[in-house]
């Protein structure tokens, strides 16, 4: 018994010591480097403590740069996405788990096999779509492709949340003489909404860090996200390092503030709620 | 249970609408595309019938990415299986720091792609990156390498960053389905003398049936459609080693600009996961229990 205790916490501390390296410590370089020397970010010679520290190229972007404008641009199509996609997948996750109806694992099958289209198989036919309705270069263009690729996964996730609330809860109400209506909106939701804090902050994640469509759709700088200006930097020949860094910081930063405040509820939807 | 036709299709109709539409409309246009010559955007070609569908199946770059693809999926589902039940098994167990930890792995899910790609440009990059030089002080190396330099080394470091940034999400689910896991099941496998190992393989697997079911699928799907990674990173070089399907319908549509060819790729393409997807959930998707 004492042995197999032994082996089991050196595996553990292993795989502690690996997590922590891959997964966590480039967060660690980027984070330093961004306040680094250009000098020291490019140099030969690498140190874990940094040896300068500079605002400089914090400074740049958010004063000299369109930093604020993609910002906006990206924080009203996450949000609008993301409102969209939480209305319409709470109510296509309860169709689907309380009321059994004729084809119901037919759309929750199919729902599942949306994601075999997403991505550049639907670019090209979307941009002419697209095109010929007038949407091109439009916040509602970015929205429409969001909405497709986080509702799927968020109704699965949602689904989950709902078949934790008992149903007595629910048929003591319509005894009461609730209508359903009041049943989803004082009953259902009040009682899932950790499952749709963290479906939402899914799909808010998965609207923040699309890059393809937003690269395509839109070719107004003035209507850019956030990763198509930043990838804009990498693509260049001499990359500005410290710009960059500090772009990809202040890019993640809103997530990870969202995340800090409701991120639990995330993680422990993830976790506890999707149970099946 | 009594069906409720009626309401029920009333409740899942807005999103089952708004997603046939986006992708029906677009499928549709896609195949039009596919049976004319069209070139560049907006102009109009002539009337090919299959030909485009014929040309295409001899095309040397079409083999080549097919096969690209079925690497980069086959690479990436061994790689995300490894580190998420690594990071999943991890967290299952008490140490101090669990709480922060099971909080925050999740970071590299949550930040762009494009960051993704700004963070291992940096660590890989031949010149100054950070690895390159920890490798050459531990002797591993003996001078600085060029990560995207060869088409095996691009390849390789490309499933790794794409597994760095999903396996987290992946080990959460992974964990959704621990925990729903009889803890008494262990207790009394305990009992009969059963081994850790024996207790992955005969308890922790077989209760995760269905949650791997759906991670498969659509782990399976979401990794073949990856893009922006590729993109971003080596642009599908060198020698076209690194283009898989998705861009090479890119690469056809905007930058050699020519659309039918690039709607008969997308439409093959959904032809090969539909019959993927069909056949998956056919055989492996988990007996109803309730």
């Amino acid at each position: 018994m004492i042995k197999e205790d032994n082996i089991k916490l050196i595996f553990l501390s292993l795989s502690l010591i690996i997590i922590i390296l891959v997964f966590f410590f480039p967060f660690f370089w980027i984070i330093t480097s961004s306040f680094k020397s250009p000098e020291e970010i490019i140099s030969t010679s690498t140190t874990i403590i940094p040896r300068s520290f500079t605002l400089e190229h914090y400074n740049k972007i958010l004063f000299n740069s369109d930093f604020f404008l993609y910002l906006k641009n990206s924080l009203i199509v996450s949000f609008s996405s993301m409102i969209i996609s939480i209305i319409l997948s709470v109510s296509a996750a309860y169709g689907l788990h309380k009321l059994k109806f004729y084809g119901n694992k037919f759309v929750e099958y199919s729902l599942l096999v949306t994601y075999a289209f997403p991505g550049v198989i639907l670019l090209v036919p979307i941009y002419l779509l697209f095109a010929k309705v007038n949407l091109l270069n439009s916040y509602f263009a970015l929205i429409i492709v969001n909405v497709l690729f986080a509702t799927p996964f968020a109704v699965w996730m949602l689904k989950a949340f709902f078949k934790l609330i008992p149903n007595e809860i629910e048929e003591a109400a319509y005894i009461d003489g609730a209508s359903r209506y009041i049943v989803i909106s004082r009953i259902i939701v009040p009682l899932a909404a950790p499952g749709i804090a963290s479906v939402s902050i899914f799909c808010f994640i998965i609207s923040w860090t699309e890059y393809l469509f937003a690269s395509i759709l839109i070719s107004g700088d003035n209507l850019k996200t956030l990763p198509v200006g930043l990838a804009g930097i990498v693509g260049q020949y001499q990359i500005d390092w410290g710009f960059l860094l500090s772009g990809a910081v202040l890019a993640s930063l809103p997530v990870i503030v969202l995340f800090v405040f409701i991120g639990k509820y995330f993680i422990s939807g993830l976790t506890e709620g999707a149970v099946k | 249970m009594k069906k409720n036709n009626i309401e029920g299709w009333l409740f899942v109709s807005p999103l089952v609408i708004w997603i046939s539409l986006i992708i029906l409309v677009p499928i549709y246009i896609a195949f039009e595309l596919s049976l004319f010559n069209v070139k560049i955007i907006g102009t109009s070609g002539k009337f090919v019938g299959i030909d485009n569908y014929i040309k295409l199946l001899g095309k040397s770059n079409f083999l080549n990415a097919s096969l690209n693809s079925f690497y980069w999926v086959i690479g990436n589902a061994i790689c995300q299986t490894f580190f998420a039940f690594t990071i999943a098994l991890t967290i299952n167990y008490k140490f101090p720091g669990k709480k922060i930890m099971a909080n925050w792995i999740i970071l590299s899910f949550i930040i762009p792609t494009v960051v993704v790609v700004v963070i291992w440009k940096l660590m890989l990059s031949s010149s100054s990156g950070v690895i390159n030089s920890v490798l050459i002080d531990l002797g591993i190396l003996d001078e600085a390498t060029g990560f995207f330099s060869s088409p095996n080394k691009a390849f390789i470091s490309l499933v790794l960053i794409n597994s760095w940034r999903w396996s987290p999400f992946l080990a959460l689910i992974i964990l959704s389905g621990l925990n729903s896991i009889n803890r008494e099941m262990y207790d009394a496998s305990k009992v009969d003398g059963a081994n850790f190992i024996q207790q992955f393989l005969f308890i922790t697997f077989p209760n995760l049936k269905s949650v791997l079911f759906v991670l498969g699928l659509v782990g399976t799907l979401l990794s073949f459609n990856i893009f922006d990674i590729i993109w971003l990173i080596t642009k599908g070089g060198p020698s076209s080693a690194t283009t898989t399907l998705p861009l090479l319908i890119y690469e056809t549509a905007f930058t050699k600009f020519r659309i039918s060819q690039a709607a008969t790729l997308s439409i093959i393409t959904s032809f090969l996961l539909l019959l993927f997807s069909i056949i998956f959930i056919k055989f492996m998707a988990p007996k109803e229990d309730d």
